[in-house]
């Protein structure tokens, strides 16, 4: 199964880089053909183009949520996004508006789409080092992901 | 494992925010428009050495890292006193010309035409790419990614990386193209110049044709006289990689022309205890307020400023759309703010005919892509015309190349002052007193700032993935009469989760 294990965020943005951070860990562990890790600050559109042609993606991104925990892992599948499909965006379209046109399309989009979405704190500085309860959630996301790739299952 | 539900919120200070003031009549007074600043960049670049800067400055920004990569490269080679070979200028161009292919095409169907091709007042519900393509067709929904793809698939083979370039060095560029990707490109390149023929065509049919939305681009409420900012090229043509910065007046008379390296001398910036952004101001104009007309050193950049600065197009079907663009609306310059969609479709045209002409040209395959930089580095400024408009890079090193001091004035930045300006006067124009403020009628005065393709860089990405926006609207005692965050939570609570730590 063709996969794609994505990281999603700025890199240089304190914890918005926690998605990249995972995926820069998860590429020396899952050293196989069919698995390809990539990193990107993108959205909308160019996370659409990004997914075609793969049969399963697993991103890995920042959230933040009310009264989150720092660090806290959640996981989330495409429904739990599907309530955000018409809402209005300035800038670009967001991504289950994104899914939902590339589905419309017929393009080969992945059959399975998991979001590994990890709470995180600071967002608008410059540095590329993630705050410290973000940094320690790091380990058991990519503990997490690699286990799931290894077993062959959902864990 | 646990289910929960959570509540996504977006970064507290990571949304844009329009507030609107009414006075005792409850009509607008005031309306301001904040955009969060990041925080630290100059800082965080201090102490680097300079070549890491165009692999550094695309990460500012996931929406136009191309347009970083290009004005930040081209610092570099300020900074090394080094020219590059002619073969290296000509195949950054033409990376930079799929940039904006790229770009511009999501910005015209995903973000403009939703709101013409289904009216700007249709059920939100609707009005995005998803009603768009089920009313113009699934076909044309296709044809706008597969462009996308073959400007993406350009970029990905000369940038080095899918998403974010690392192609360009001080002096040069990292690897020459083969023929086979040439060949590949040049086809890709003529399909690209139907889409942008198609494209004008679609806005004709569905935008022109209708007079009502006209009326609505030429009307009061989306105009604004200003002075307008662009690169030209020696003929004083649009260029996106290279060039002077030419200043034209509101009467569209040529007041400057500078090098890159003198913008400080053009630019200043204004501070307003609101605003964390800057605002800047033609220095030899000077700062009035947020005020329009010839007094006021208030400017515009983006696509009609660049076709409003320039004397024409160097390819033959843009040239044609161009001259009817200004038949159409009054001539040069235009003031009609919405009119920036219609020259972003000009623009698209021009970028793919002009991409053809590189792949075609004889120099285009050539291994001399480098020329080694023996200088002692110390100061560069690199400009290029993001898709959003001018972008200034400006580095200080030492000796030794480290940077010292970083600079950059970017699309959005230029266009602050006119899109608060603009936001104003589309709310004074649609609100007045008493009046039930609708869904639609605040989408109408979103669009006065939509037309600038505001790049708001912190909130592209960040589940859910899109960019929030704030309206607030006040009474004359400061007091909240209303608040429309349709982008923020109301639609994104309650998501069912399963907690993994």
């Amino acid at each position: 199964m063709k996969t794609l294990i994505l990281g999603l965020g700025n890199p240089i943005l304190t914890d918005d880089g926690v998605g990249p951070q995972v995926a820069k860990e998860l590429e020396g562990r899952l050293d196989q053909q069919e698995i390809t890790v990539m990193e990107g600050s993108l959205g909308g559109l160019n996370l659409l183009d990004l997914l075609v042609g793969y049969d399963r993606a697993i991103i890995i991104d920042a959230i933040e949520t009310v009264g989150g925990k720092a660090g806290q892992i959640y996981r989330l599948d495409l429904e739990a996004f599907d309530a955000t499909r018409h809402a209005a965006s300035v800038h670009d379209i967001n991504f289950a508006t994104a899914l939902e046109l590339g589905k419309r399309l017929g393009l080969a989009l992945p059959q399975q789409i998991d979001i590994f979405a990890i709470e995180v704190v600071d967002t608008s500085r410059f540095s590329e080092e993630c705050t410290p309860k973000v940094t320690e959630a790091i380990p058991l996301c990519v503990e997490t992901i690699v286990q799931e790739m290894e077993g062959g299952q959902d864990a | 494992m646990k289910k929960v539900t959570i509540d996504p919120i977006t970064r507290l200070e990571g949304h844009g925010k329009i507030e609107i003031f009414l006075n005792d009549e409850g009509d607008v007074q005031n309306a301001y428009l904040q955009i969060p600043e990041l925080r630290g960049f100059e800082k965080f670049c201090e102490g680097r050495p300079v070549e890491e800067m165009p692999r550094i400055t695309p990460r500012i920004c996931g929406v136009c890292p191309g347009a970083h990569h290009m004005a930040s490269t081209k610092a570099t080679d300020a900074v090394y006193h080094v020219d590059p070979p002619s073969a290296a200028k000509k195949l950054r161009e033409l990376f930079y010309c799929a940039h904006m292919i790229h770009s511009h095409i999501a910005h015209f169907y995903a973000l403009a035409a939703p709101d013409f091709v289904l009216g700007p007042t249709s059920d939100p519900s609707e009005r995005n790419i998803l009603g768009l393509v089920a009313k113009v067709g699934l076909e044309v929904g296709g044809e706008v990614i597969k462009h996308r793809a073959y400007a993406q698939d350009i970029q990905t083979v000369i940038g080095g990386k899918a998403t974010h370039p690392v192609c360009g060095l001080p002096g040069g560029m990292s690897k020459p193209i083969t023929e086979e990707e040439r060949k590949d490109f040049e086809e890709k390149a003529k399909s690209e110049v139907e889409f942008g023929k198609f494209s004008l065509k679609l806005f004709n049919d569905l935008v022109l044709a209708n007079k009502e939305y006209l009326e609505l681009i030429t009307g009061d409420i989306y105009t604004m006289k200003s002075y307008y900012m662009g690169l030209v090229d020696s003929n004083n043509k649009v260029n996106f990689y290279d060039g002077d910065i030419r200043v034209v007046d509101p009467d569209g008379k040529e007041v400057a022309k500078f090098k890159p390296a003198d913008y400080l001398d053009y630019i200043a910036e204004h501070t307003e205890p609101w605003s964390y952004l800057k605002f800047p101001f033609l220095k030899k104009v000077g700062w009035k307020g947020l005020v329009d007309g010839k007094d006021s050193g208030v400017y515009r950049v983006n696509s009609l400023a660049r076709l409003n600065v320039a004397d024409g197009m160097t390819t033959p079907l843009a040239q044609a759309e161009y001259e009817k663009m200004f038949d159409t609306l009054g001539g040069k310059p235009v003031h009609a703010t919405l009119a920036f969609h219609w020259a972003r479709l000009v623009e698209l045209l021009y970028a793919a005919e002009r991409l053809l002409e590189l792949c075609q040209d004889g120099e285009i395959t050539s291994p001399e892509v480098r020329t080694i930089p023996t200088a002692t580095p110390d100061e560069g400024v690199g400009v290029v015309e993001a898709p959003r408009g001018t972008l200034f890079h400006h580095y200080q090193t030492d000796e030794k190349g480290i940077i010292q001091k970083a600079n950059l004035i970017v699309a959005t930045g230029h266009n602050y002052p006119a899109m608060n300006m603009s936001v104003k006067k589309a709310a004074q124009g649609l609100i007045k007193k008493g009046q039930v403020v609708s869904e639609g009628l605040l989408n109408m005065v979103e669009m006065a700032f939509r037309a600038y393709d505001p790049c708001m860089a912190c909130a592209t990405h960040t589940l859910p993935g899109q960019m929030p926006l704030e309206v607030v609207i006040r009474d004359s005692r400061g007091e909240v009469v209303e608040k429309l965050s349709q982008h923020l939570h109301s639609e994104l609570t309650g998501i069912r989760v399963t907690v993994v730590s």
